[in-house]
């Protein structure tokens, strides 16, 4: 786990209070730690506040304070004493790390950052980059914190936005410097995409292609826009250019595939999912459409992908469709046992889906 | 305080949302228009759902409309279900303030030169009870005295209203015990046992009360999915044939499952001879109650293959139509729901057995990015082919705060049958609506199949068919043996089939006479399997004509 705790007892000692703290601020110092470590933080804050009037200048009096606060989730109130306690101690990690912290959890991300920095928290600094516009540098902090700690799921998040939002500025990048260009319409067409304004998307990639006809993809996005309004035809014409300009994507032949089957087309669709599968053998969404596409023409084809997107999928929800379309197969066929034990499977995943029957 | 902690506290970004989105339904093709969209004089219902900011669940679920013919004078009638007026904060007892004219559920009369009139008072239908907000409704004869009768569906109290055969009604909903409680939704009248009474099934939404009422999403306020509330039972009543029903919904087994239920429709769709039932579940499986012949049912939706979408996630299943598409003579389902999924078409693949076809059938065209409720499988250009008609609109009124690409309002889809595939047609409007209730029938008599819509806060709006070249022939069934209605017949002309029922779509209840568009075929013939068991032939009989074909007495 790489947000281990920030283990205060490694920098302020619990068990005692610090020795340079004003006489008279001693025992009121002491109580306090008392209090925290007794869970009771009302009380400590209490404390350490009486301790604070006594010795406004004793950093670790108001880093007690401040962190009392932080335990308590108070943290708009920690950020005072922790930013009095960083002019009188600038070179505190203790103090840096938890200021960072506050000011990063009330919305200063901006102001948290130099604190962040002088800590080496790369995974903290990556997210306060993220949060204050600094998306390139996030998302190199946020790799440089993942390489030590890989699969940390709350790092994984920030860096998929952080690139998300360094592909955005890009993109706006792009739109500034050239929104004439093909790479510019392409831009804003996945904009009105992304806001499902589809008209307005398939004009932009439209121009794009009449600007750069030879530039792969496009075609790819603009069938994509089509199937979105369900204008299978158009969808079919792009995705064929795409499959045309670059024979040997895939995705390309699946899109293509799925847009002949959308309209009933199995035939075709069947032998442009083959040609997929081909290219990228065990796509489960392309096995599944496969199996779709030739439960007419060729039943044992169609098994075949289904019994693959089973094998590929285990138990997920298109595993369970696989069971439903095999037990369709296996009835037209006659073979009822068969289809009455794929229905079986097919609600043995629903129910762990949370989907038990009616 | 740790860093973890640091990171806990500064967790609060949200998650980037990107759904899949949306739509563009793109406008109608410029082929030529099927439909003229008519105002039609002496109509002015108005569907009043009175939406609050507090966003009840409610106010965004009605109305039905039901094609009957009252008074069997030969026209087409229209019956309207309305809402009832929400206030901002609603106390117990709750009041809807249904005294109100403008809150009324209305009864409209069709005259010989096609104007209407409205007789909703004189035929005493005129207060729906201060404490019921409407919903659906449904018409059947279950008396079997020549005169259809009027169920209406509301949040609070259902309503039988038996048809008195002089132009008015009677409410005998105490004496029939028929008024379930809670929030009904659909309803329809079939006859499951075959005992030649038509008996009653009612699908109910959701446990909502006022006390439970919340409000959803947080800057932008809105409807609480479904699955905010428990689920709930439906009800079937059987019908004792005295006036009476008893609700059978524990014994049928109907009661054993809860749900989100909505649509309801009707159909033998295993050829046992006895008819079955599909309830469309709102963002759950959906239900296929099988009837097993001896007075319960078995819901088989998942095993069956009719539980789920083609790529296996819960429809949020509103209406739905239960005929056969695809002249396999077989009734097939079409299920509508909300976007970011196709309408589901399940195909009768026969021996019990459905398979999820949406894709196939072009509905991945059509849909995906629209909201469907009223649905109809009409064959609305005479080709033989049965069409598919469906009322549009999102389920919140502010979803385009939500989703640009989503609308609250929307026009409908028509979509032609090409021998098993459908294309999107131009139904003769645009106008986007807030749609839900439709039902289905020949309000002029042209032997052309006609469309009424209701929208919320909105006038209805008349689909008026441009007609064609296409030969037709249009029946009515007698019952003897079997219930007058005829409901639960399968009627089979010139290799199309057709389940009668005037159940299926929204809330809403469609012309009970069967239409058969018959190409260019000028004479039909005609077999008959009678719920009663009895199967009758008629052979050659001419085309472009009304008849009434009266069950035979003899096998």
């Amino acid at each position: 786990m790489i947000f281990a705790l920030l283990c205060m007892c490694l920098l302020l000692p619990p068990q005692s209070a610090e020795p340079s703290v004003p006489p008279d601020a001693l025992p009121l110092l002491q109580s306090g730690i008392d209090a925290e470590n007794r869970g009771a933080l009302d009380q400590a804050i209490v404390a350490f506040r009486k301790a604070a009037d006594l010795a406004p200048d004793s950093a670790i009096v108001l880093l007690r304070l401040g962190d009392a606060y932080m335990k308590k989730r108070d943290y708009a109130a920690a950020i005072p004493p922790l930013k009095h306690a960083a002019e009188l101690s600038p070179d505190s990690p203790a103090v840096h790390q938890l200021l960072g912290y506050a000011l990063l959890a009330t919305g200063y991300a901006a102001e948290a950052i130099p604190h962040l920095k002088m800590i080496n928290d790369a995974g903290a600094l990556g997210i306060a980059q993220l949060q204050a516009g600094q998306a390139a540098e996030a998302v190199a902090n946020l790799q440089a914190a993942l390489a030590k700690t890989p699969d940390d799921p709350d790092l994984l998040f920030y860096l998929s936005r952080a690139s998300t939002a360094l592909a955005g500025q890009s993109l706006d990048r792009l739109r500034a410097v050239d929104p004439n260009s093909a790479r510019g319409h392409q831009a804003l067409g996945q904009t009105d995409y992304e806001l499902k304004k589809l008209p307005e998307a398939a004009k932009e990639y439209e121009q794009a292609i009449a600007m750069r006809p030879d530039l792969p993809g496009l075609r790819l996005e603009l069938g994509q826009v089509f199937a979105a309004g369900s204008e299978w035809a158009k969808a079919e014409e792009q995705f064929r250019g795409e499959a045309k300009l670059q024979p040997g994507n895939a995705e390309a032949a699946y899109r293509l595939g799925n847009a002949l089957l959308q309209q009933g087309k199995m035939k075709e669709a069947a032998e442009e999912l083959k040609r997929s599968d081909l290219l990228s053998p065990g796509m489960p969404e392309t096995l599944y459409a496969l199996g779709r596409a030739a439960a007419i023409t060729d039943p044992d084809a169609a098994e075949r992908a289904l019994l693959r997107v089973i094998e590929l999928e285990k138990d997920t929800p298109l595993a369970g469709q696989a069971y439903l379309a095999l037990a369709q197969l296996h009835r037209k066929q006659g073979k009822t046992d068969q289809a009455a034990r794929d229905m079986q499977d097919y609600r043995r995943i629903q129910a762990v889906a949370g989907h038990p029957p009616s | 305080m740790t860093r973890r902690e640091l990171l806990s506290l500064l967790f609060s970004l949200g998650a980037l949302e990107f759904g899949s989105v949306l739509d563009a339904q793109g406008t109608n093709p410029k082929t030529a228009p099927v439909f003229q969209v008519k105002t039609l004089k002496g109509i002015d219902f108005v569907l009043r759902n009175s939406p609050t900011s507090r966003k009840h669940l409610i106010e965004t679920m009605p109305g039905g409309v039901a094609l009957l013919d009252y008074n069997n004078d030969g026209l087409l009638d229209i019956f309207f279900v309305n809402g009832g007026n929400v206030r901002e904060k609603m106390t117990t007892p709750i009041n809807f303030d249904r005294r109100n004219p403008a809150y009324w559920n209305r009864l409209y009369r069709q005259n010989p030169d096609g104007t209407y009139t409205d007789v909703t008072e004189r035929a005493g239908l005129a207060h729906a009870g201060d404490s019921n907000y409407g919903m659906g409704v449904a018409v059947g004869d279950y008396d079997n005295d020549g005169f259809p009768d009027i169920y209406v569906t509301n949040f609070g109290k259902n309503i039988l209203y038996h048809n008195n055969g002089d132009g008015t009604f009677t409410d005998v909903t105490a004496r029939a015990g028929v008024a379930a409680g809670g929030w009904s939704a659909s309803a329809g009248f079939f006859d499951y046992d075959n005992d030649g009474r038509l008996d009653l099934f009612v699908t109910r939404y959701l446990d909502w009360s006022v006390e439970s009422s919340k409000t959803c999403g947080s800057e932008r306020p809105t409807y609480c999915p479904p699955g905010s509330f428990p689920g709930i039972t439906n009800v079937l009543y059987r019908n004792r044939g005295d006036g009476t029903f008893e609700d059978v919904s524990v014994a049928s087994g109907i009661a054993a499952k809860k749900s989100h239920g909505l649509g309801v429709a009707f159909a033998d769709y295993d050829g046992d001879g006895f008819t079955d039932i599909f309830v469309a579940n709102d963002a759950t499986d959906q239900f296929l109650f099988h009837n097993n012949g001896d007075g319960t049912f078995t819901e088989c939706g998942l095993d069956s293959g009719a539980a789920l979408s083609e790529t296996g996630r819960m429809p949020s299943g509103m209406g739905v139509v239960f005929q056969d598409y695809d002249n396999d003579g077989l009734p097939d389902l079409i299920v509508t729901q909300l976007p970011h999924d196709p309408y589901v078409l399940f195909h009768n693949d026969g021996k019990g057995l459905f398979s999820a076809q949406e894709l196939e059938a072009g509905f991945g065209i059509l849909s995906g990015n629209v909201s469907g409720w009223g649905v109809g499988l009409e064959d609305f250009d005479n080709d033989g082919w049965k069409d598919a008609f469906i009322v549009q609109g999102h389920v919140f009124d502010n979803v385009e705060t939500y989703d640009d690409s989503l609308r609250y309002r929307e026009p409908p889809l028509l979509a032609l049958n090409r021998a098993g595939r459908f294309e999107r047609a131009d139904p003769g409007s645009d106008l986007p609506v807030a749609g839900r209730g439709s039902a289905f029938g020949d309000l002029n008599n042209d032997g052309w199949m006609d469309v009424v819509t209701t929208s919320l806060g909105d006038a209805p709006q008349f689909y008026f068919n441009r007609r064609g070249q296409f030969h037709w022939l249009t029946i009515t069934l007698r019952g003897k043996r079997s219930n007058r209605d005829g409901f639960g017949a399968r009627v089979q002309v010139n290799g199309q089939t057709r389940f009668a029922t005037a159940a299926g779509s929204y809330l809403s209840s469609n012309d009970k006479r069967l239409h058969f568009g018959l190409g260019s075929a000028q004479t039909a013939d005609i077999e008959i399997r009678w719920p009663s068991g009895i199967r009758q032939v008629l052979r050659g009989v001419k085309a472009d004509q009304f008849i009434v074909i009266e069950e035979s007495a003899q096998p």
